[in-house]
């Protein structure tokens, strides 16, 4: 059980990525925003959902990227091959798909004339096709969204041709994970929050553990290992090229709530599940908008993402997804029931900081971020960032 | 679901059947709009028993709960639900927090 307290560690690993303020301009600003739609949002690899999300062939869900002004529709072929597309009827752009999730059998009919599609996105039927003009079918498919997938998690990329592979572009993340069991969890529990504040805003908000102490002094007492007993200090920090992840350890000092402590001894699955963890508690952002968190559980490790999805400069939604072994018995259920329901609790305040961040950023009183040093995730987030966007250094005025 | 009947040895918790919900949501909304005093009775009842009601449905496979083991099963979850208003916040409710329905729940 190591942490580190010895101060400004990771700034004399990192220091090529200095100490200064960062400008709080990227949150505020409608023209930065418009600019993050082509330059960030369609040039890097998105994350849309996981290959569990539709198991059988037809499944298909519908992904509502606004900050790309598209709907995305990805589904499984009766060739079992994940495809992703357009949602947009090929007769007059019509939005094809209006649930957000289902299965196609036999065919996906447009609302308007009721074009027909098949799982694999081909033009089946067209009503009244004598009175079409030259019409080719096999040329009128649904147009196609380059799509990939990494360890199960399916990605889109919305460029015109990315610059890297999707596995290239995990680069260490994708080493660190390799073979990483996420399917052996299954997707237990969805949240979303709509929220009155920039994405970045948001994610940068969850992107460290120095708050824990203070924003969540009631509902996380005491968890991870402090330093002198009164400020969290990370016991591990990694920055990829365009991704990061830091760590807190678990302190086995603190005492468990009496739930908490009945909770470690009801559990008794033996499935003994592990995922590749640095810590006790990683957490991997995956630029721009992806995160995995992994939670080292007394018998196995469990996973969570979140997705922040941009609407407009000063409104996101924060998607929330948790990922538990199936329970075999009540008390592996009632375990996990316990953790996703004291880690709600803790994200529901969250939220609140995410939007008073941003109304005190938009008044414009402060034109900087200040970082300490267990923020340096946050000061590299917006350094990649600004690598894409080139804003501050002129690129965008 | 007042009127509930569990099994032998816990009939003892039958009087807070009303806390026996099948949904996340409903025990959400039950524990929001119950009283402090309410939450704390229903703790104090089911907890000192929860390691016994557990030991009774570890018996039986979590998907093959008995239909007269599933209303104590529900019980369990509820007293999950509450166990932080009781513990850590002395109140039905998150100290610093969204209005809970803005956390939304997707099924
Ligand atoms: S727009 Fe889809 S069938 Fe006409
Ligand atoms: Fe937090």
């Amino acid at each position: 059980m190591q942490t580190a307290t010895e101060n400004r560690r990771w700034s004399k690993e990192y220091p090529e990525l200095g100490t200064g303020p960062v400008p709080a301009e990227s949150c505020i600003s409608p023209e930065y925003f418009e600019l993050e739609r082509e330059r960030v949002f369609r040039r890097t690899w998105l994350n849309v959902g996981r290959v569990d999300d539709i198991p059988n062939a037809g499944d298909f869900f519908v992904r509502e990227l606004a900050v790309c002004k598209t709907s995305i529709l990805v589904i499984r072929g009766k060739d079992g091959v994940i495809r992703g597309f357009h949602n947009v009827c090929s007769h007059r752009s019509n939005k094809l798909v209006w649930e957000e999730r289902g299965t196609c059998r036999g065919a996906l009919a447009c609302h308007f004339h009721s074009w027909g599609y098949n799982a694999q996105g081909q033009l089946t039927g067209v009503p009244d096709e004598e009175n079409f003009h030259d019409l080719d079918k096999s040329k009128l498919g649904l147009t196609s969204v380059t799509t990939d997938i990494w360890e199960g998690f399916i990605f889109v990329h919305l460029g015109p041709q990315p610059q890297e592979t999707l596995t290239d572009y995990m680069g260490g993340v994708a080493e660190q994970f390799k073979g990483a069991a996420f399917h052996k969890r299954h997707l237990t529990h969805t949240y979303k929050v709509e929220e009155q504040a920039n994405w970045k805003v948001a994610l940068d908000a969850q992107n460290e553990a120095y708050h824990l102490p203070f924003q969540h002094r009631y509902s996380f007492p005491g968890m991870f290992v402090l330093k002198d007993n009164r400020y969290l200090r990370l016991s591990g920090v990694k920055l990829y090229n365009h991704h990061a992840v830091w760590s807190t350890t678990y302190n086995s000092e603190s005492t468990p709530t009496p739930t908490g402590a009945l909770m470690n001894q009801l559990n008794t699955a033996t499935t003994n599940s592990r995922l590749p963890m640095l810590g006790d508690f990683d957490f991997f952002v995956i630029f721009p908008n992806f995160v995995i968190l992994q939670f080292r559980g007394i018998e196995d490790d469990y996973y969570m993402t979140y997705n922040f999805w941009p609407l407009a400069v000063d409104r996101c939604i924060w998607e929330i997804k948790f990922h538990f072994p199936p329970a075999e018995t009540a008390g592996q259920r009632l375990s996990q029931e316990y953790l996703k329901h004291r880690i709600c609790d803790v994200l529901q305040e969250d939220a609140v900081a995410h939007e008073t961040l941003q109304t005190g950023l938009n008044s414009r009183a402060k034109t900087h971020l200040i970082l300490q040093d267990d923020e340096i995730q946050i000061r590299h987030f917006h350094t990649v960032l600004e690598d894409y966007m080139g804003f501050f250094n002129g690129r965008g005025h | 679901m007042a009127g509930v009947s569990l099994p032998e040895p816990f009939q003892s918790l039958e009087p807070f059947g009303a806390w026996a919900l099948a949904t996340e949501r409903e025990r959400r909304a039950k524990r929001l709009s119950s009283s402090m005093e309410e939450i704390q009775a229903f703790y104090d009842a089911l907890f000192p028993q929860l390691e016994a009601v557990v030991a009774y449905l570890d018996q039986f496979p979590l998907d093959q709960l008995p239909a007269e083991a599933q209303p104590l099963y529900y019980l369990t979850l509820s007293l999950v639900e509450v166990t932080s208003a009781v513990e850590l916040y002395h109140n039905p409710h998150i100290f610093e927090a969204i209005e809970p329905a803005r956390f939304r729940r997707v099924e």
